[in-house]
């Protein structure tokens, strides 16, 4: 930054930004490390949560829980929630972005109100969905009765597989947004002269797209998919509260695992088994997010 | 007079999919100041015959939710204080200085931002009956500063990274000390994205929910999402235009912030997904 400064002060200035740094370090490991490791320290215990009294079980935990069916079950639908609205939230996402990204009338006021859903609170979106799915005097099924689509209400929640599709829905309406915004971003960088030579030489609209805009669109898009991965796979408000991980353990999810475990069923070393678990899985996404952000960054 | 057809068609088919997508925030409106005898009928009525405010009243005066809102403003206003203050100077050295470990912590800062919460639910649990701050406010803002810290250091390294080092190395050059320019020259350029930041994180705050559901138990203490989850959970009887009403009441800071946000939305929501 400055040409070549006496090494005095180089050292005088990283002293400055050791400095500058400390309260958040000691913040950090206070706050985020130091539970961190105490989660991994607990999943070693047997702990009753209203006393808080523990007993060293060592690896005990760990393989209970591979012989656990309740961990696989929680698996195998965080596997379904997270791909099912991941996989919408994107076909959704990109398809608003490209409608938002022609010339339409009141263009700004459309990009605005189609964040909405993703930047309200989850309990708001929750209630108003809740009131929508209602079997009795929920709006939806008066729609889709009227519509002729269905000849009884449906029960939206409480039963399978309406309770999953309902919650991947919802998970797409709260979360599209995400994408709608870092893809239209990325369109609206993509230069114009591109499209033109392309029609010059009489490439259609469809052709354009998909030699265009997706190819421009890719590094972005694999981006987004991680990030939204990451943030499904560790969902818990909208679905604890959506359906609380019901009928039975239909809906639960590692988050509600962990939490019913901890909370509910009073054995805190376990859950803290299952959230090593969890951890562990994202620690893998994270290092393939942090592999792309690098190649793109060099790229 | 083909792109002003093409622009009608896109515009009709845009406009409809937004409506479908925010009827659910209409819908919420327009039960919040319907009278609970037109709540029931069948089929509903899409726009209520008569308006009332009513439900806002007992919300107001029949439930605990300005205590719930007052606990959430104090917990969203502090956390968010504390970590901006924080992340500013953290985001500045990590930008500006060199020294040993500074890649790895932005590495860190960034495992830590995607770290799910019921992971840290359970220690900052045990933790704050540790301390003896179990059911307080302070425990709350302890709680949400794990994600709220990690989330701003990240999106100030962003924003002040895109300011330009020329007019600091002028000022450097000047005679200035090194804190001298970052009051006088980095922050004063800097002060959107500081908003912007602390902004974002205020929303961050005020929609969290599961420390809120863990950590405190009582209605003194409870912020705004919680409670109002709780009103639910214990009526015997669902009210759902009090309940509607919540969720606007509750949206409404939310929706004053977005307005000022508009420009740096990309930035904020993107966290992560966009190079700063």
């Amino acid at each position: 930054m400055h040409s070549d400064p006496p090494p005095s002060l180089e050292k005088r200035y990283a002293r400055i930004g050791v400095v500058l740094i400390a309260p958040t370090v000691l913040v950090f490991c206070a706050v985020i490390l130091y539970p961190l490791i105490s989660a991994i320290y607990l999943s070693l215990f047997s702990i009753y949560t209203p006393t808080l009294a523990g007993e060293w079980v060592g690896v005990d935990n760990y393989t209970a829980l591979l012989a656990s069916g309740d961990f696989w079950n929680a698996a195998l639908n965080t596997l379904i929630w997270t791909v099912g609205t991941l996989m919408l939230q994107l076909v959704f996402g990109v398809a608003m972005a490209l409608l938002l990204n022609q010339s339409i009338v009141f263009q700004s006021l459309a990009r605005s109100l189609v964040l909405f859903p993703y930047f309200l609170s989850t309990v708001v979106a929750v209630l108003v969905w809740r009131w929508l799915f209602n079997d009795l005097y929920g709006i939806l099924n008066h729609v889709l009765l009227i519509a002729g689509l269905i000849d009884a209400p449906v029960n939206w929640l409480g039963q399978m597989p309406n309770a999953m599709i309902s919650i991947i829905l919802v998970g797409a309406w709260k979360y599209f947004p995400f994408v709608v915004i870092v893809v239209l971003a990325r369109l609206q960088s993509i230069p114009e002269q591109l499209y033109e030579a392309a029609t010059i030489d009489g490439a259609g609209p469809f052709q354009r797209f998909t030699d265009i805009t997706l190819p421009q669109l890719r590094d972005v898009l694999v981006v987004v998919v991680l990030l939204r991965a990451i943030w499904d796979f560790k969902e818990f408000d909208l679905i604890y509260l959506m359906t609380g991980g019901g009928p039975v353990r239909a809906t639960q999810t590692l988050s509600l695992l962990v939490y019913e475990e901890a909370f509910r069923l009073n054995r805190m070393g376990m859950a803290s088994t299952y959230a090593v678990a969890m951890m562990l899985v994202l620690l893998g996404f994270t290092l393939v997010y942090l592999r792309q952000t690098n190649r793109l960054e060099e790229g | 007079m083909n792109a002003s057809r093409a622009r009608m068609i896109w515009s009709v088919v845009t406009w409809t999919i937004v409506l479908a997508v925010v009827f659910p925030l209409i819908w919420m409106i327009v039960t919040s100041v319907k009278p609970q005898s037109e709540l029931f009928s069948i089929p509903p009525t899409l726009m209520p015959e008569t308006i009332t405010f009513e439900h806002y009243r007992r919300l107001l005066t029949d439930t605990p939710f300005l205590q719930y809102f007052r606990n959430s403003m104090i917990l969203a206003v502090t956390t968010t204080v504390v970590v901006v203050v924080l992340g500013t100077l953290g985001a500045y050295s990590l930008v500006r200085f060199k020294y040993r470990g500074r890649e790895t912590l932005a590495t860190l800062v960034l495992f830590t931002y995607l770290m799910p919460s019921v992971v840290l639910v359970i220690p900052l649990y045990l933790m704050m009956a540790k301390l003896g701050l179990a059911n307080t406010l302070a425990s709350l803002v302890i709680a949400y500063t794990t994600f709220a810290l990690p989330y701003a250091l990240w999106l100030l390294r962003s924003f002040m990274s895109s300011i330009p080092v020329d007019l600091e190395s002028a000022a450097l050059v000047d005679g200035a000390g090194r804190m001298g320019a970052f009051v006088d020259v980095v922050l004063p350029q800097a002060l959107p994205g500081i908003v912007s930041t602390a902004l974002f994180t205020f929303i961050l705050c005020w929609n969290e929910y599961l420390f809120a559901l863990v950590l405190v138990n009582s209605d003194s203490v409870r912020p705004l999402t919680a409670g109002t989850m709780n009103m639910l959970i214990t009526s015997f009887n669902i009210d759902w235009s009090l309940l509607m009403a919540a969720s606007v009441m509750m949206s409404l800071p939310l929706i004053v912030i977005f307005t000022f946000l508009q420009g740096t939305l990309t930035k904020g929501f993107g966290a992560g997904a966009v190079k700063g």
